[in-house]
């Protein structure tokens, strides 16, 4: 009875098994047979929810004009973490097929699976400047998916009842007489507070704010700040001059201030009059209050001594083709994105469904969505641009995990400034050996 | 042991290989990953216990193993009370006792990382317009230092795993013979001489139960800690797990990660491992 109890279950387990193992190999052989058909697939992992469903519907256009090629879009972003599911996907080799990679040390990380893409027509529009961090000699390795630009966002009523004229804020002393102008009228402009300084979120202090002071340091060049061995941080008095000033004049307590309620609590009820964001709000404060997005906002660059009017503009991130794909699936992404920057479509997609400032020329200016944007846009067609995030450059999140921690530190009051600087030097040299 | 045939081995496999691939074969290569310069890409060399020097010099991992302990001490301690006083509340014979076990028990039911945002607001709107109106100061600012960070991490924890403590504790309550009580009362005891001898030694198995969950549950904490503080102000609310999570994915130190991994693994196997042997000791002596 037992043996036969025995049998009986190793008979089962068997084909358990057997089933299983029928049932993995019969997929794989199906993959296959797609892949290696005339229908070509395409992994796509992007990292921008913003723009998910616009970019899915520009998807479906391509999908119909090239029936052979079928892509799948999969949107991890926000508040999620990119780099970490794009690194789990490759170890795992579930490999997308178009990634992105955001600033040189992506790049260096990832340099043996980024496909060239120089033979693009895409790649030869781009905007002078925008490539640096991905070019390879004669290499391009990777498509700028857009540009951005950040600044002091201000709210235009509130300037006017105060009798500001935003266009006479240049220097640093202009900025603080407006903040004191705005101060002594809290009462009467009904705001909260002239600033809302989102010190919780380490990369509004640590990247973007700190990076207007210390780009010039490296010509604003990525590149030189990637091979840099050290950050000489000469204009550190002004970043504490300004840092000092926008925490003064700020809604307390800026340490658990984070970006929602900056952007959509604060300044889009208009309780405060100006922030320090970039055109990436456009979207958020038009979401709360389409009259003010579209008429009522406007962005002044940060005042830095000697780059007075300048606003620092940068390609946050990159499209990569993977190159260990098949090659046809190489060919077609790459089709994919060249048609999506230089066909008339995808264009106009860029422009008016993204709102994208575009790294591309051959752009119709006047057809950007958002003022915010168009300002940006009209600011580096003048050649009034700080080129360059270098904070991309630094050393691995050194820029939110050393600095802007140091900053938030030197906030609450438990570190002295001289440490902060010295401190985050230490810690790039150390970092750099 | 004699039936441990070979049908016996058949029916365990699946759950035997299930178990090997997602749990020991990972712990396995993780521990030898410890020892290289893998980046999560590729590993190029050995270098040895070189990850394993660096992490007894990291103050911060050093500062995030400290606030976990501290957390985990005082939530550990909250959450006993606590579970055991809503216990004690709800099997009094109320009429309303079933629905506030169910309303006690239900926070236990929403995801950590939702109950940090909920809390988040809180925290903030919630006490900073209350501190407002009623000027106290104490209200408002939380979140924004170290102390009310650690206190909000606190009373999460509490509020969600209190409800799940106490239906343990309701469990052996309910266990006391009657006549004890009864015959204690007769003799003319305080309630709280009711309790104190007769109610909590009663109870104390309870304890060991509650006490291994809730201690291994505030070391792992994760999500409530991301969705909560996210380890601000200037990452001294960051826990161990955050910590090691951040290391490996955000700065992209994946062997590095991994060290700090296997020493954490170590600290909660000997918190564990103690807990269980005493558990042991004492039922032996019951």
């Amino acid at each position: 009875m037992r043996s036969k109890n025995c049998f009986v279950s190793l008979i089962s387990v068997l084909l358990v098994s057997i089933f299983a193992l029928v049932g993995c190999s019969a997929s794989d052989d199906e993959g296959k047979k797609v892949a290696s058909g005339d229908q070509v697939t395409i992994d796509i992992l992007q990292f921008k929810v913003e723009i998910k469903e616009q970019f899915e519907a520009l998807v479906k256009v391509y999908e119909k004009e090239h029936p052979n090629v079928k892509i799948n879009v999969k949107t991890v972003g926000g508040g999620a973490d990119y780099g970490g599911l794009l690194k789990t996907s490759f170890s795992s080799g579930e490999a997308p097929d178009i990634f992105n990679v955001g600033g040189p040390s992506a790049v260096e990380e990832y340099r043996e699976y980024l496909a060239d893409v120089s033979d693009t027509e895409a790649a030869k529009t781009a905007n002078e400047g925008t490539l640096n961090t991905v070019t390879d000699g004669d290499k391009v390795l990777g498509l700028p998916i857009n540009q951005e630009g950040y600044g002091l966002i201000y709210n235009k009523r509130i300037f006017k009842e105060a009798g500001i004229n935003p266009d006479e804020i240049v220097t640093f002393k202009d900025l603080e007489s407006a903040a004191e102008t705005l101060d002594s009228q809290k009462e009467k402009l009904g705001i909260d507070a002239v600033f809302a300084l989102a010190a919780k979120e380490k990369w509004v202090i640590g990247n973007h704010l700190a990076n207007i002071f210390f780009a010039p340091e490296f010509n604003n060049d990525i590149l030189e700040a990637f091979d840099a061995k050290t950050i000489p941080f000469e204009k550190s008095n002004e970043l504490k001059r300004h840092l000092d000033l926008e925490n003064k004049y700020s809604v307390q307590p800026v340490l658990s201030l984070d970006y929602s309620q900056q952007v959509e609590q604060l300044f889009s009820l208009e309780r405060v009059a100006m922030i320090q964001q970039g055109n990436w709000i456009y979207n958020s404060v038009y979401d709360m209050d389409p009259e003010l997005a579209e008429n009522g906002i406007g962005i002044l660059p940060v005042p830095l001594e000697g780059y007075e009017g300048k606003i620092p503009t940068g390609v946050p991130s990159y499209w990569a083709v993977n190159s260990a794909s098949d090659p046809e699936k190489v060919q077609a992404s790459k089709e994919f994105l060249n048609w999506m920057y230089t066909s008339e479509t995808g264009k106009n997609a860029v422009l008016e469904d993204f709102k994208f400032i575009p790294a591309y020329q051959n752009y119709d200016a006047t057809k950007i969505a958002d003022p915010l944007s168009q300002q940006i846009y009209d600011y580096a067609s003048k050649g009034n641009t700080i080129e360059g995030w270098v904070f991309l450059a630094s050393p691995t999140s050194w820029s939110q995990e050393v600095l802007g921690v140091n900053m938030q530190k030197y906030l609450s009051g438990s570190m002295e400034w001289e440490d902060v600087i010295s401190q985050s030097r230490a810690k790039w040299e150390e970092e750099r050996k | 042991m004699r039936n441990r045939d070979l049908s016996f081995w058949l029916f365990i496999m699946p759950v035997l290989v299930s178990l090997c691939l997602v749990i020991i074969v990972p712990f396995i290569y993780g521990f030898i990953y410890s020892f290289t310069n893998w980046n999560g890409l590729v590993a190029t060399e050995f270098i040895g216990f070189k990850n394993y020097i660096t992490l007894f010099k990291d103050e911060e991992f050093r500062a995030s193993i400290w606030f976990t302990t501290k957390f985990a001490v005082t939530s550990v301690i909250l959450l006993n009370f606590l579970g055991l006083g809503l216990a004690m509340l709800v099997t009094r014979k109320m009429k309303s006792s079933n629905f506030m076990r169910t309303v006690f028990f239900m926070p236990n039911l929403i995801g950590g990382l939702i109950l940090g945002f909920i809390w988040q607001f809180i925290f903030i709107s919630v006490f900073g317009s209350l501190g407002d109106l009623l000027g106290i100061e104490a209200l408002t600012g939380w979140l924004s230092t170290t102390a009310t960070g650690f206190w909000g991490l606190v009373i999460l924890t509490s509020w969600q795993m209190a409800g799940y403590i106490m239906i343990i504790y309701i469990a052996y309550l309910e266990n006391i013979p009657k006549d004890l009580i009864e015959a204690a009362k007769i003799d003319g005891a305080s309630s709280f001489q009711r309790f104190r001898n007769i109610t909590f030694p009663l109870v104390a198995p309870a304890f060991t139960v509650s006490m291994f969950l809730t201690l291994s549950g505030s070391f792992k904490i994760y999500d409530q800690n991301l969705s909560l503080t996210n380890g601000g102000p200037y990452n001294s609310t960051q826990m161990a797990a955050m910590n090691i999570v951040k290391t490996a994915f955000t700065e992209n130190k994946m062997a590095y990660a991994q060290s700090q991994a296997v020493i954490f693994f170590l600290i909660i196997a000997f918190v564990a491992v103690t807990q269980v042997y005493y558990n042991k000791k004492r039922e032996v002596d019951l």
